[in-house]
């Protein structure tokens, strides 16, 4: 922390921790000093930004593209930074989700440089002479500027039932519900999802049957239960998927995992979840 | 809270004299009975009021049918059962590999066709006019081949054929 407060506005770089942010941070000090003796400021390195806007507020105007210029010398080095500093400095309008800038609540995803990612943990393309493209989340309603319209998703998410379900509950609330080392760790890798909705944008079926199909994200908490041991309702749980949309939709063309922030694998999920159909017993579920 | 963070945005900004009616509606957008895509998202204007669309929350089959997980079973079969059709009907041409293959290519190219039909042709009616298209397709097309290998020469020669020209 020492070091963060010697180099005043790299401050930043120290909360981010990681061999990259240590590594940046050593070479600005070296910046600094050498240029501390000459009152001469860096050059500035302006980096244009083009951000889409709408305002609901005003009937009949069409999306357009706005244009700030940031300097990153006096900026963070994620694209959340920027947008913070382009909304405290230069335009108070912009509408954009942000909460925990670490990657851990999925509030500021959004479509950067074309790619659906978390503004928080995706740095600034450092190429001043590239063009910043930051778009809302594709393919869904807006709400405003970058803000998409997620109704659709949690309803979908609410509707594969993502908690503990157990045939009897004489036991609730009694002891815990031991599960072996081995079923803990199926769970690995689905669990640490934080329904972003990176993955599910990204899916060209979402784009064009997002009503119908459940998409990525909601599958693989879907799957998430399925194969948890402490659950009972696996059949049942596959059996809500018996229709052309709501899992069969997925030709596995794993945009989902490209896009997934997390670095989790929602195409595997999902090849899982359709080899389950094709085995679990029918009359299990109804049972 | 999302949608607090975002409305609430949208509160302080307003021109001065709309905060208090945005405040009032605001209340009555929050209730939880609102909060869904047609309420919130659809009061701007006239236009996305008519893209109001469903929310898919209910399960829509119960109907305990596995008719779907089976079309999935069976197209993976036909998938494999064809890759090794293939080389089968390199090394051992004759009439029962060449009907074998018209009706696996038949079928294994109606199931994909319908995949994307289902994937992109909306609307009741310009579905069953696709799908009522396909079928009668995968009918020409099985019942053409058929016709090749009785008539002609048959699949199998027709393919190794391509290659003596």
């Amino acid at each position: 922390m020492a070091a963060a407060v010697t180099v005043g506005r790299a401050g930043f770089v120290s909360f981010r921790g990681g061999p990259l942010g240590v590594a940046v941070q050593v070479c600005r000090r070296a910046h600094a000093a050498a240029a501390a003796a000459p009152a001469t400021q860096a050059s500035a390195r302006i980096k244009t930004f083009a951000v889409y806007r709408w305002n609901p507020d005003n009937p009949g105007e069409k999306p357009r593209m706005q244009t700030y210029e940031v300097d990153l010398n006096k900026c963070g080095p994620m694209v959340l930074d920027a947008l913070i500093k382009i909304k405290n400095e230069m335009d108070a309008t912009l509408t954009f989700r942000r909460s925990c800038r670490e990657g851990i609540c999925g509030s500021c995803a959004m479509n950067i440089d074309g790619g659906n990612t978390l503004a928080c943990t995706k740095r600034i393309d450092t190429r001043l002479s590239k063009v910043a493209k930051i778009y809302p989340l594709p393919h869904m309603y807006v709400v405003k500027d970058l803000v998409p319209d997620l109704s659709n998703f949690y309803a979908q998410y609410k509707a594969i039932q993502p908690y503990l379900k157990k045939k009897d509950e004489s036991k609730q609330g009694k002891e815990q519900y031991i599960q072996s080392i081995e079923d803990r760790e199926k769970l690995d890798g689905l669990y640490e999802c934080i329904l972003c909705a990176c993955c599910s944008t990204s899916c060209p079926s979402y784009w064009w049957n997002g009503d119908k199909y459940l998409g990525p994200a909601v599958l693989m908490q879907a799957y998430r239960w399925m194969v948890d041991s402490r659950d009972d309702y696996t059949e049942e749980r596959l059996a809500q998927l018996e229709d052309p949309f709501s899992l069969y939709r997925c030709h596995t063309i794993m945009n989902c995992t490209k896009a997934c922030p997390k670095g989790l694998n929602p195409g595997k999920a999902i090849a899982e979840i359709k080899k389950m159909m094709a085995t679990y017993k029918e009359k299990a579920a109804s049972a | 809270w999302r949608r607090r963070y975002c409305c609430g945005g949208r509160g302080w900004r307003g021109p001065e004299e709309a905060v208090s009616r945005a405040r009032t509606a605001l209340r009555v957008l929050l209730s939880k009975a609102l909060l869904t895509r047609p309420a919130i998202a659809c009061s701007a204007t006239e236009e996305r009021r008519l893209l109001a669309c469903k929310i898919h929350t209910s399960p829509r089959s119960l109907a305990g049918s596995k008719a779907a997980s089976l079309h999935w079973t069976g197209e993976r079969a036909v998938s494999v059962f064809l890759l090794g059709l293939l080389p089968a009907a390199y090394l051992y041409p004759g009439p029962v590999v060449d009907y074998t293959l018209a009706a696996a290519l038949t079928l294994h190219g109606h199931w994909g066709l319908g995949q994307v039909v289902t994937d992109y042709v909306h609307g009741e009616t310009s579905f069953k006019l696709a799908s009522t298209g396909l079928y009668l397709l995968s009918a020409v097309t099985f019942a053409g081949l058929c016709y090749f290998n009785y008539q002609d020469v048959g699949i199998c020669k027709a393919v190794a054929m391509l290659w003596s020209l």
